[in-house]
Parts: structure tokens; C-alpha cells; sequence
């Protein structure tokens, strides 16, 4: 009797027990959210995200020119460009067999406070004079009166000026210019790059403050703008769309005619969209508001290796007449660079011509 | 028939007993019985998303986020927001998180100082923005460190890109692919009132311009956010959960610091990852190369 109600209460436990675990798992099963974590779509993602590249398969061609040329450029200002940066324009001048020097100055640099006046520009002229092309680009310091004007006798006897400049950044523009010390050895100093103001100023051309930029129709950043030809030039001849970075407009007089424009460009300055003119020519002296297209990573993308080519063709198809500058030449009557020649010429410490023009005067120190 | 009066009806019956047994068991139940009636209906989750957007943080506050989606009595979420962003990558990451919350429960965005570029981007797919006068959002753009050229010195690489990561002009189609994801996304998950190349300015908007641009909704404190997330969730009884960020392990620093208040101490280049993508608002301490230029006395450099 005891034995059949212990089974018998055993045998109702086991079947509770069933029950409530498989209740237990019914009802979970059926309220459980079987996708708790669902996958997202990212409207934005499905569309088409990877920039299509600009064309970067150009090369820099070498200009067409019968005599051998000297291009001079600037490195005594201070000028922020280095060797390797423009060494796609450099290239091409020296397969077509021209001589290209870098002018370092080191004539009085130092002695400029003294003289009022840098006496560094007797040896510029002096440089000049043996020179058929000149390239500016980001100098650091100012050109002295003199050097204006032998810069400005040099282009008026036929020699080609090339000037390029990068918009001043406004945060270090105006202070922590220093200029290399010609007694400090090897040591570095920094500079920071600037605009030849004042002599592209004599040419009637101003740099723009401030940076181009394009929201829109970029070479996939709002800094790498488009430009066109302007009308017909031949240092356009053959493009059809150049890409310049972080490039600054140019204010041009009437003497100027426009080369390269951007069209749907803003300024970063005045946020105002217009035609900018990029690049410029006034005679023998052409102005662009960039560097970086000469640097190799930017000289061969769209149609930058056809204007480089042009501009390298510019340089070395003038017919400067020999001499020019000469050592005090009646332009320099202008009052601020009477003194522009004082101090005593260094020409040994310009590089060597490899000895096709005029040689080396060596006593042109006529202070008025 | 007479039986001894038992135990049972000393105590005065059958009745009696079972009173007080159900009075017992009764007596039991309130607690459940008074929370089951006057307790909160569900419950809104406050995520905070405070400084720079690490892997750490944004790993924490995803965490936040999956639990508030699988915690049924989480029926609704606020971000509490105040960051100027980060890692591009630990952004999208975060913006995928809250979109995915988004579409289960109602999330609504407390912009309590700063929703700048990556945690603006994290704030767009939520169903309000709640911004003050002087809280900012907006931003909404990328930025990389310039990578560096030339050959590695001191280091034997199986490649020219092992250690530049890339060639600029990759590094800025890069920088493009990631712009037009964000700004596309910005403009999906939003009404805006501006375009999106205007949105791709990338400016910094006060939260009264954010809301007149569309970046935000309304102006109001973390406690409007949460009023509106649980009714948004219909909930009218609720409670707050704070589920705050916790501190990351000094062992995280490996990549990226996440203690630094200040993007300088967070972002400060160690060299271990040459090209940070970042998704981040502020000055960035980095070595300007390109305005500036070592130039030695022969005039080469």
C-alpha cells in the first residue's frame, strides 16, 4: 500500500518536472527574438565611393631650341623650392643640352643692415648678364631696388623671366623669415616661402592672398584645381586641362594677358567664386600661382607635363642681347636704388658658366 | 464520534490556518505585487560618447549599444554626446552601431558640448538631435597626415610603401573615398538645408545655426533628450541607466591613447602608424613639412 503511493508519487513528480521544462522551452522558443542583431545598410556606402584617379601618364618633353641657353635660377632670396622639386623643368633643359645654374648669391647677404640697401644685387646683375633666362619662385625676402631693375633691364633686353609663387600661409607669412647664413657652414636654417611682391610687381602682376579651391570639379581634393587655357598663347599650345595644388590667383595689369584660368575656382580669402587667372605673361616675363605642378609627383598628371614643357620652351627661346643688365644702367635713377650697388662684388661665388656669353666683370662695384 | 478536540481546532479551525497561510504567502507578494504597479515601464539608456573616438571608446560604447538592443527592459537609448571625434575607422564603426540600434528602439542624440566630425557622425542616424546655443556639431570632414616620401632610414623594407603606407596621391584618393562616404551619409541620414558640397566646407556650426543647416532638431539638455526618448518609446513611467565609458587599460596605448583630455596628447604621433586617417575637429600637432623647408647655406636642399 505505502509502496504503490511512494510510485505513485514519484511517477506525478516526473511528469510536473516534464512538464514545466518543456513549457519552459515552448514558451521561450516562441516569445525569443530570434534576430536580435540584425545586419545595417549605410545608404551612403553602396554608392560610388572610389574617386576615379586624374590621368597621370604624361612626360615632360624637352623644348625645341637650337642655341644653348642659360637659365639661372634663384636660390639667394631664400626661395623655398628645392632642386628635386623642380627637377622636372630642370630635366628638360638639360636633355635639350641648355646650362641651368642655381644662383646662391653669398655676396653681402649679411651686410645688408649696414648698406641700407643689399649690396647682394651686383652679383645678381653681374649673373644676369650672362644668363638668357631667369626663375623665381618662392623667395623668402624681398629683391632689393637694384635687383628690380636689373631684373627689369634683363627682361627688357629679351631675357625670359619666369616667376612662380605659392600663396603665403597667413599664420607664418610676414614673420620667421630668415635667410641662409653664408658663415654657418652646413647648418640649416628654415625659411618660409613667400611671393616676389615687388617684382612682380614691376611686371604689373600681384600674387593673390589666399588659396584656389573647387568643392566640386576637383582632382579629387578641394585644393587640386582645375585651370584651363586662356585664350591662345603658345605656352598653352596642346593642353587642355592642367591640375594645380594649393595655387593663388594673380592680379594682372593690361600689359598682362592671361595664360591659364580657373573657372569655377573660389578664392579661400573671400570665398567668392569667379574666373582666377592662374598664370600670366607680360611680355618676357611669365607669372603662374603655383610650384607644385614643376614637383614630379604633379608634373605628369592631366596636362601638366605639356605646360611645363612650354614653359621650359618659353625659357630658352628668348634673344636676349648680350650684356644686359649692364652694371649701372641708366634705369636705376629711380632714387630708392641709387644705392643699390655699393657693396663689393663676389662674383667667385657664383656658380661657373660653363663660358658661352660675356664673362665675368669683375669691377662693376660704380657707386653713384 | 466524539474525537479530542485536535491541534487544528485549537487553533480555531481549518479556516483560521488557511487565513493566515494565504495572509503569509499574500504578505509575500507585495513587494512584487506594489513594483508590478507603481515600477518604472521600461527603461532609457544614456550612452555616453565623451572624448576622442579611440578603438577603446568606441568599443565601449558599442558595447553600451548592443546591450541596450538585446536588454528587453531598455526600450530606449541617448547618446551623450561631447566629442570632436577620432579614428575615421572607430567612427563609421560607431555610426553603423547606432544606426543598427536606431532601427530596433528610439535613440535620441544629447549634444552636451561638442558632436565634431567622427561623433557627429555617429549622432546622424539617431531620430533627434538635441543641441544647446553653444554646443557645436558639424565638422563633416576627414583629414590625414601628409605621408611621408623618400626612402626609410635605419630599416630594411620589403616595399617602397611599408613604411610611407602610401603614395600622396593614394593617400588623398583615400581621404576623398572617406569624405564622400561621410558626407553621403550625413546627407541620407539627415534633412539638410544645405548642399553637400556646402556640408563638405566642413565648418563648425553653433547648435542654434546646426539647427537652422538641419544637423540638429531642437534646442535642449540631456534631460529633454531622455523626456523625448521615452516617449518616444511610449513609455510613461521609466528609469534612467547611465551606462558610462569605462576607463581604458594603459595596455590600449599600444595604438592610440585614449586618457588624453587633448587631441595633442591623443594624437601625438609615436610613429608606429605613419598615416592616421582621422575623422577628428581641432589642431592637429603635426610636423608641417610643407611649409617649411630646410634649405642650407649652398642653397640645396
Amino acid at each position: 500500500m505505502a509502496r504503490t503511493d511512494l510510485l505513485k508519487g514519484v511517477g506525478v513528480f516526473a511528469v510536473v518536472v516534464v512538464v514545466i521544462v518543456a513549457a519552459t522551452v515552448a514558451t521561450g522558443t516562441l516569445l525569443s527574438d530570434s534576430s536580435t542583431d540584425a545586419s545595417v545598410d549605410a545608404p551612403a556606402y553602396d554608392d560610388q565611393l572610389l574617386p576615379t584617379a586624374v590621368d597621370d601618364g604624361g612626360s615632360v618633353g624637352t623644348p625645341e631650341g637650337d642655341a644653348t641657353k642659360t637659365v639661372v635660377i634663384d636660390k639667394s632670396h631664400g626661395n623655398a623650392l628645392s632642386e628635386s622639386e623642380m627637377q622636372p623643368l630642370v630635366d628638360a633643359l638639360v636633355r635639350d643640352g641648355h646650362n641651368v645654374r642655381f644662383y646662391t648669391g653669398g655676396s653681402g647677404g649679411t651686410g645688408g643692415f649696414s648698406g641700407g640697401i643689399s649690396s647682394g644685387s651686383s652679383g645678381l646683375n653681374a649673373t644676369l648678364r650672362s644668363a638668357d633666362a631667369f626663375v623665381v619662385a618662392n623667395p623668402a625676402s624681398t629683391y632689393t631696388a637694384g635687383e628690380i631693375n636689373g631684373i627689369d633691364a634683363f627682361a627688357e633686353a629679351g631675357g625670359r623671366v619666369l616667376m612662380l609663387a605659392d600663396p603665403v600661409n597667413p599664420s607664418s607669412g610676414g614673420q620667421s623669415i630668415s635667410i641662409p647664413n653664408p658663415l654657418g657652414g652646413t647648418t640649416g636654417s628654415t625659411v618660409t616661402p613667400g611671393q616676389p611682391t615687388n617684382l612682380a610687381a614691376n611686371f604689373g602682376v600681384s600674387f593673390g592672398a589666399g588659396y584656389l579651391f573647387d568643392m566640386t570639379d576637383n582632382a579629387n581634393n578641394f585644393q587640386r584645381i582645375y585651370a584651363q587655357p586662356s585664350g591662345d598663347s603658345s605656352l598653352t599650345e596642346g593642353v587642355d586641362r592642367l591640375v594645380f595644388d594649393d595655387a593663388t590667383p594673380l592680379a594682372t595689369s593690361s600689359d598682362s594677358t592671361a595664360v591659364v584660368e580657373s573657372q569655377d575656382a573660389q578664392l579661400s580669402s573671400t570665398r567668392r567664386g569667379s574666373t582666377y587667372t592662374v598664370a600670366a605673361k607680360t611680355g618676357n616675363v611669365v607669372t603662374v600661382g603655383d610650384t607644385n605642378f614643376l614637383e614630379p609627383a604633379s608634373a605628369t598628371v592631366a596636362d601638366n607635363d605639356v605646360f611645363l614643357t612650354n614653359l621650359a620652351d618659353f625659357l630658352v627661346s628668348g634673344d636676349k642681347e648680350p650684356g644686359a643688365p649692364e652694371a649701372a644702367g641708366p634705369s636705376t635713377g629711380t632714387g630708392s636704388g641709387s644705392g643699390g650697388f655699393g657693396g663689393p662684388p663676389q662674383p667667385g661665388t657664383t656658380p661657373t658658366v660653363p663660358g658661352n656669353d660675356t664673362s665675368f666683370p669683375t669691377g662693376n662695384g660704380t657707386s653713384p | 464520534m466524539n474525537r479530542d478536540p485536535g491541534l487544528l481546532d485549537r487553533l480555531g479551525g481549518p479556516v483560521v490556518v488557511f487565513a493566515v497561510v494565504g495572509l503569509l504567502v499574500g504578505a509575500a507578494l507585495v513587494p512584487y505585487a506594489w513594483g508590478a504597479s507603481t515600477g518604472p515601464d521600461g527603461t532609457v539608456a544614456v550612452v555616453e560618447m565623451h572624448g576622442t573616438i579611440t578603438g577603446d571608446t568606441a568599443a565601449a560604447a558599442m558595447a553600451d549599444l548592443r546591450e541596450a538592443r538585446q536588454n528587453d527592459s531598455i526600450e530606449a537609448v541617448v547618446l551623450d554626446v561631447n566629442s570632436p571625434g577620432g579614428l575615421a575607422s572607430a567612427s563609421e564603426q560607431l555610426y553603423l552601431a547606432v544606426k543598427q540600434t536606431s532601427e530596433q528602439l528610439p535613440v535620441v542624440v544629447a549634444v552636451t558640448g561638442t558632436a565634431a566630425s567622427g561623433s557627429y557622425y555617429m549622432s546622424a542616424p539617431a531620430d533627434k538631435i538635441f543641441v544647446t546655443p553653444a554646443s557645436t556639431v558639424g565638422s563633416i570632414g576627414v583629414r590625414a597626415v601628409v605621408p611621408p616620401q623618400g626612402a626609410p632610414d635605419n630599416q630594411i623594407t620589403t616595399g617602397p610603401d611599408k613604411t610611407t603606407t602610401a603614395t600622396q596621391s593614394e593617400a588623398r584618393r583615400r581621404v576623398e573615398t572617406l569624405r564622400r562616404a561621410f558626407v553621403g551619409s550625413v546627407v541620407a541620414e539627415r534633412d539638410l538645408n544645405i548642399s553637400a558640397s556646402e556640408l563638405s566646407y566642413a565648418k563648425v556650426y553653433s547648435g542654434t545655426r546646426g539647427i537652422q543647416v538641419g544637423l540638429a532638431d531642437e534646442i535642449g539638455g540631456l534631460g529633454a533628450a531622455v523626456d523625448e526618448a521615452a516617449e518616444r518609446a511610449s513609455l510613461s513611467d521609466y528609469e534612467t541607466v547611465r551606462m558610462e565609458s569605462p576607463t581604458p587599460s594603459p595596455l590600449s596605448r599600444i595604438g592610440l591613447n585614449a586618457t588624453g583630455a587633448t587631441t595633442e596628447a591623443t594624437f601625438e604621433y609615436t610613429g608606429v602608424d605613419t598615416t592616421q586617417y582621422l575623422m577628428l575637429h581641432g589642431q592637429l600637432n603635426t610636423p608641417d613639412t610643407a611649409a617649411q623647408i630646410e634649405v642650407r647655406t649652398n642653397g640645396t636642399n
